[in-house]
């Protein structure tokens, strides 16, 4: 045997020594994360509805938002099934491309939230969350007449009635902070990541897509006002 | 407190827009010149290729709006433009020579289809190349390769064989 061939033997045994460590290691960490406090709680807790904010604000004051609403299950404060439900919106008018752009469609996301606190039945709480998002949609989008820079023909342009499905991830931080009785009120930041689309026809791509947001985007956060019931 | 600051800062600059438009937004037709192995072929006679616009410019006078390639000199490969949505464009090809002055035209016929990337962006067309027609002076045939039109400038679209391979 060659001295490089003693030397891929270690490495290739050091390797695997390594991954069989973080393995162990983060199937015991696995196990404790998904695993309850035993205490005396009762597991289910209640309902909270909640309201989105920003999208209804984004909604009066841009081309674009949603009215999102969210039913919570709180099992033992600690685990929170969620599903989330709205409607978004855009009507977009360019004022340099002169393009209109319009949809309106529901939207619905369900996910689960856990609670990081140490303290898991203190009065705030600090989540950890993932979505799955769908929506089903039409756009339209059309600009005025213009002439065709060379040859000077009146050109329309539309695009309508176009159907389009659109599926995304979203990964969820949020504090949810209570005010008194059973209010609370709470921010959430998000990553959204596309996992699949489609579009009838072969024009292009969207540029909103309702309860996404624009086509590429990345970030999103929601300010709720939360209720137990 | 500066760490939750430069965090926030990071949130509002990841959360910034950008407008993402295709660096190339110009939809044109690739045409070659090629002979009768395949191979492509450069022209000896100056080309201009004019068209027809909705004023009738070509036929009243040889107006430079008219003109959508000027004076090509050893023209191999090289790009015109579509028109958005007109049915058929007619482009009159002149070769110009020493001595001679040869005249084609072309009626290229297509469907169109509105391409959109953002609201940022300006509007264009794809096409699809369904026919051509020509008149046989200098050209002996004329085929398409490719009917997709897109902003793809490098794909050929359309093979013009000449009677001479000059």
């Amino acid at each position: 045997m060659t001295i490089k061939s003693y030397m891929s033997i270690f490495i290739r045994r050091s390797a695997i020594s390594l991954l069989l460590l973080v393995a162990a290691t983060s199937a015991q960490a696995q196990m404790k994360f998904f695993s309850m406090q035993k205490d005396s709680i009762p597991l289910f807790r209640g309902f909270a509805v909640s309201f989105d904010m920003v999208g209804a604000g984004l909604m009066m004051f841009s081309d674009y938002g949603q009215y999102e609403g969210a039913l919570r299950v709180n099992l033992h404060d600690e685990w929170f099934p969620i599903f989330e439900a709205g409607i978004g919106k855009a009507k977009h008018e360019d004022e340099v491309t002169f393009l209109n752009y319009s949809t309106s469609a529901p939207y619905f996301k369900i996910g689960i939230d856990k609670n990081m606190l140490r303290d898991k039945h203190g009065p705030n709480r600090l989540y950890l969350g993932l979505r799955y998002g769908f929506t089903s949609y039409k756009i339209d989008i059309t600009r005025p007449d213009y002439p065709d820079p060379t040859w000077l023909w009146d050109t329309s342009y539309s695009i309508n009635d176009v159907a389009c499905k659109y599926h995304w991830a979203e990964i969820v931080v949020g504090i949810d902070a209570k005010l008194f009785g059973p209010l609370h009120l709470g921010w959430s930041v998000r990553y959204k990541q596309r996992l699949s689309h489609s579009e009838e026809g072969n024009w292009g791509t969207p540029w909103y897509v309702p309860g996404f947001g624009t086509y590429d985007t990345k970030l999103g956060a929601t300010f709720n006002v939360i209720i137990d019931i | 407190m500066n760490k939750w600051l430069a965090v926030l800062a990071m949130v509002i600059l990841a959360s910034c827009t950008s407008i993402d438009c295709s660096i190339n937004n110009l939809v044109r037709t690739r045409f070659q010149f090629t002979n009768s192995a395949g191979d492509s072929i450069s022209l000896k006679d100056t080309l201009t290729v004019v068209t027809t616009r909705k004023d009738g410019s070509q036929k009243i006078i040889f107006t430079s709006d008219s003109i959508i390639y000027n004076k090509g000199v050893g023209t191999c490969k090289f790009n015109l433009p579509i028109s958005h949505t007109h049915p058929e464009d007619e482009l009159v090809f002149h070769f110009i020579g020493e001595k001679v002055h040869i005249v084609d035209t072309l009626w290229i016929a297509k469907e169109d289809y509105p391409h959109f990337e953002s609201v940022d962006c300006n509007t264009g067309y794809f096409h699809k190349l369904t026919a051509i027609r020509h008149t046989h002076n200098c050209l002996d045939s004329v085929v398409i390769v490719n009917p997709s039109v897109t902003n793809d400038d490098q794909v050929v679209h359309v093979h013009i064989y000449p009677k001479i391979s000059n």
